[in-house]
This record gives structure tokens, C-alpha cells and sequence, in this order.
């Protein structure tokens, strides 16, 4: 696999399975505060 | 009409919206657009329009639909002004066309798990003459009908009962199994060499226009931005619930399950086909199926030298398909049914009318798949022109209140800047005009008569029928608002 394909791999999966996860990391977050906050 | 009806939590919300998103076209259509537009060189500008396209629609359908509580026709007269409903009936209109050959597609699914799990599909090696006897025979009328029996009877049980329900057990089954095929395929010898070509760029073909506008058809079509689908779904949001964050996670979601179905079938296939791996990849064939349901099934039966573990992958791949197509489908139901009730029919009414409707008016799909290939070129382009139509009533509402009191307001976790108004108020016009601009000038080049209404795929087939339903819909406005409002006040 050249240098080129795993710079290309790097941002594309880097992107979007890493926003993904980031997304759902602060998603997480901020639902446990409304739950401690007690919204509903 | 007070908003009874709810999903019960964040998580529900995301995994039904994720159900929308993630559809067929994640997992066939991606895979070939891929392998036609030179693999890597596609996936950049792909990921570029997931910014500037796919996200920034999902959260104007969130805060559309969370803030007015109405389908398309409610909402858009609600955002831009009682004179614009028929743009919502429009969208209303586009996602409904593409519900009645969508549950035949369902319905191919179905037949393909079955064929798969009884073992029926490995007792030939002859794949296109076993995909002509089904497709021209009475079957597809039957696994449509019982495609679109099941989904509105998981509609009429409601939000919670039904949508929740059953999008729990079939999205994460759909990732599990996914994640299970993504792993077989990775470890299969050569898969590399499918990886390999999945992620290399070429800069002479990265630098093609026609890549940049088939990346920004495929975020079009397959997260389900600008359909008016995630609006609806978004009308059962709690009020405490987020938009932007929620939006993202949609967004990112379903392009994460197309890279994994996207590596796995590049792996699949360059470790199994004995031919040209990346003709049978680009190949489209009849209305487009030539990869899922000719040249996969051939090599599910080379995955293995045991039989049973061959059925077992090829069950598995179908099954995932027909979840990924019937909660996208259950979307498209919902929002004809949606529209009705605010019309002032009771959901019972309504489900019994847009399923019975969905059957009939797909029948034509189900017996003739010319007749299915022109249904899809016409209303999958006029997706294009429902996400304008939503991007139009964000800026007659005015984008920069749109977004601090709709989008930032009660129950953000995040607060959007004003990099979205730019986005809504010109780059996606600006994309609208170039893409279908595009779609339209290169239909003339296929065809020399790009005039004629009555051909499949042109420039003719899709104005003719666009001008019937806008002009009908126009003239309609008045009475189908007043409808709405009068129902509901």
C-alpha cells in the first residue's frame, strides 16, 4: 500500500468514523447532564 | 391538533433517523458509484459534501419539523409563508413516487433472504437467468405487497408502539451483521488488493467535475437529507431534544455504514471474482441491481467450500439489505401518512389509504423494470429540488433567525455558527443549480430525442412529469393549506 492510499485512508475513515465518534462521545455527554440536571 | 405523540428518548430518536438514513443505497448503490468514479478519488469530495450538503440539510429538517410540528406542507407554509405549501406538497409528492417502487425494492430484498436461507439461491451458478425468472415473473407484485403490508401495519401501530419498536431491533441487527460481514470480508486472501484500490486517488480523475457532482448526488440520495423524511420523523421530537449534534451524528452515522459496506464488498469481490473485479463492481445492470442481486449471490456460493456457511454469509448480507430497506421505507409511509392527518384524517384512515395507494400505484414497478428505472431517474433527481425548496423556506424565513431562535434554541447542546448561514443561504443553492443543471444537460447528450416525455431516463420524462405535479400543486395551494391549518387550529 503506497504513502498516497494511506493518507487518503487516514483522512477519509479519520473523518468520518472519527466525527462519528465524536459526535456520539458529546451526545453521550450532554445526555447525562440533562439527566442529572433531571430534564424531561 | 396538540402534539401527543413522542419518541421516548434521544438514543430512539437517532437510531429511527439513522433507519431513514441508512438505506439500499448505502449498500449497492455507493459501492458502484465507487468503483465508476475511480475509488479513492471519489471518496474526498464525498466526505467534502457530507459538510456542506448532508449535515447542514439534516439539521434544517430537524428544526423545521421540530419547531412547526407539521409535515412538508404544514412546515414550509409555516417557514416560508402560506403562498410556498406546494413546495411541501412537492416533497411530500417526490418522497411518496419513490415509496411506491421503493417497497418493491423491499420486496426483492425479502425474496433474496429467502431464496438465500432455504438455499434455493446457490441451486444454480446461472445468477442473471435466476434474477430474469423472478423479476419477470408475478413474484415481485407479491413480496411488494407483502413488503408494504408489513410496513403500514408497523406505521398504524404509531411512534412509539410501532417506528421505535421496531428500528431498536432492526438498526443495531443491521450494524451487527454488517460488522460481521465487514470482518469475514477484510480476512478473506486479496481483500487487500479491493482495499487498495477502494482508498488510492488519481489526481487526473479527482480533478473531473463529474466526480464532484456524482459525490454530491450520492450524499443526495443515500443520508436522506432534503427528502423531507428526517422533518417528519423530527415532528415527535421531544422539545428538550438537540438538533445540531443529533443532525451530525445522522449524518456521519450513515456514512460510516457506507464505508463499511463499501470496504466489504471491494474485499469481497477482489478476493473472489475470477474476472474483471472492477466491471462487476461498476457494472449497473437491469434498473441497477447487476452487482446485489447478479454477481454477489455468485460470490457468496465461492465464499466458503461449506455450503452451510455459505448460505450462512449470503442470509446474513440479504437480511441486513431488507432491514436497511424497510426502515427507510417506514419513513417514506409515515411522512404520506403524516401529511394526511394533518389533513384531518384519523391514522387508521390514513395508513389504509397510503397503503393501499402504495400497493396499486407500484404495481407498474413490480411487473415492468423500465417503468421502475424511469420512476427512480425521475423523482431521485427531483430530490435535489426538495432540498432547494427547504433551503428556499430557510432564507424567506431568514437564515440567521432561523438559526439563533429555531436551531440554537431551547434544548441545544450545541450552539451552531454563522458558517450555516452561508452554507444554507448560497452554497446550496449554488449546488442545486449546478447539479441538476448538470443531470439535465448530460441527458441530452444520451439521448438525441431529450424532448420526449416517453422516453425512460432523459431530460424530457423528468420536466414532463415535475410540470404536471408542481402545476397541480399550485393550483391546489390554497385549498391544501387551508386544510392544514383549518384541522389544526
Amino acid at each position: 500500500m503506497n504513502f498516497i492510499t494511506i493518507i487518503t485512508m487516514l483522512i477519509v475513515l479519520g473523518t468520518v468514523w472519527g466525527g462519528m465518534t465524536f459526535f456520539l462521545t458529546r451526545a453521550i455527554k450532554y445526555e447525562k447532564i440533562k439527566e442529572k440536571n433531571g430534564e424531561d | 391538533m396538540k402534539q401527543e405523540e413522542f419518541f421516548s428518548s434521544r438514543w430512539s430518536l437517532i437510531i429511527a433517523t439513522i433507519g431513514i438514513a441508512v438505506g439500499t443505497g448505502n449498500i449497492w448503490r455507493f459501492s458502484r458509484i465507487v468503483a465508476q468514479n475511480g475509488g479513492g478519488s471519489f471518496l474526498i469530495p464525498w466526505v467534502i459534501f457530507l459538510l456542506v450538503w448532508s449535515v447542514p440539510l439534516i439539521i434544517a429538517e430537524f428544526a423545521i419539523g421540530k419547531s412547526t410540528r407539521f409535515g412538508p406542507v404544514g412546515a414550509i407554509s409555516k417557514t416560508a409563508g402560506r403562498q410556498f405549501g406546494w413546495m411541501g406538497a412537492f416533497i411530500v409528492f417526490v418522497s411518496t413516487a419513490i415509496m411506491f417502487y421503493y417497497s418493491v425494492v423491499t420486496g426483492w430484498c425479502l425474496k433474496y433472504f429467502i431464496s438465500a436461507i432455504t438455499g434455493d439461491l446457490f441451486s444454480t451458478t446461472k445468477y442473471l437467468e435466476y434474477w430474469t425468472r423472478f423479476s419477470s415473473s408475478y413474484q415481485p407484485l407479491v413480496y411488494h405487497f407483502i413488503a408494504m403490508t408489513l410496513v403500514a401495519f408497523v406505521i398504524y401501530r404509531g411512534v412509539s408502539k410501532g417506528i421505535e419498536k421496531v428500528t431498536k431491533f432492526m438498526v443495531p441487527s443491521l450494524l451487527i451483521i454488517l460488522i460481521i460481514l465487514f470482518v469475514r470480508a477484510v480476512t478473506l486472501p486479496n481483500a487487500i488488493e479491493g482495499i487498495k484500490y477502494f482508498f488510492t486517488p488519481h489526481l487526473d480523475i479527482i480533478l473531473n467535475y463529474k466526480v464532484w457532482l456524482n459525490a454530491l448526488t450520492q450524499n443526495a440520495w443515500d443520508t436522506g437529507a432534503g427528502w423531507g423524511l428526517i422533518l417528519t420523523y423530527a415532528i415527535y421530537m421531544k422539545k428538550k431534544e438537540d438538533i445540531s449534534l443529533n443532525a451530525a451524528l445522522i449524518g456521519f452515522g450513515n456514512n460510516t455504514v457506507s464505508l463499511l459496506a463499501g470496504i466489504t464488498i471491494f474485499s469481497t469481490v477482489f478476493a473472489l471474482s475470477t474476472s474483471d473485479a472492477m466491471q462487476q463492481i461498476s457494472q449497473a445492470g437491469p434498473a441497477n441491481t447487476g452487482l446485489t442481486f447478479i454477481y454477489l449471490p455468485l460470490l457468496f456460493s465461492k465464499i466458503s467450500t461449506h455450503y452451510i456457511v455459505n448460505v450462512i454469509f449470503a442470509s446474513l448480507f440479504f437480511i441486513a439489505l431488507f432491514f436497511a430497506a424497510t426502515t427507510s421505507l417506514m419513513s417514506m409511509v409515515e411522512l404520506t401518512t403524516r401529511t394526511l392527518i394533518d389533513f384531518g384524517f384519523k391514522r387508521g384512515k390514513a395508513i389504509i389509504m397510503v397503503a393501499s395507494l402504495g400497493f396499486l400505484l407500484g404495481i407498474p414497478s413490480a411487473l415492468d423494470l423500465n417503468f421502475l428505472t424511469n420512476q427512480d431517474w425521475v423523482w431521485g433527481v427531483g430530490l435535489i429540488i426538495s432540498g432547494a425548496f427547504i433551503s428556499f423556506s430557510i432564507i424567506r424565513y431568514g437564515v440567521d433567525k432561523f438559526r439563533t431562535e429555531i436551531i440554537n434554541g431551547y434544548g441545544s447542546d450545541v450552539k451552531i455558527g454563522k458558517w450555516y448561514n452561508f452554507i444554507i443561504g448560497f452554497l446550496i443553492p449554488v449546488q442545486v443549480v449546478v447539479l441538476v443543471s448538470w443531470w439535465l444537460i448530460s441527458s441530452v447528450s444520451w439521448d438525441p430525442e431529450w424532448w420526449n416525455p416517453f422516453h425512460t431516463a432523459n431530460a424530457g420524462t423528468c420536466i414532463f412529469q415535475w410540470a404536471v405535479i408542481l402545476l397541480t400543486f399550485i393550483l391546489l395551494n390554497k385549498a391544501m393549506v387551508n386544510q392544514t391549518f383549518k384541522e389544526n387550529n
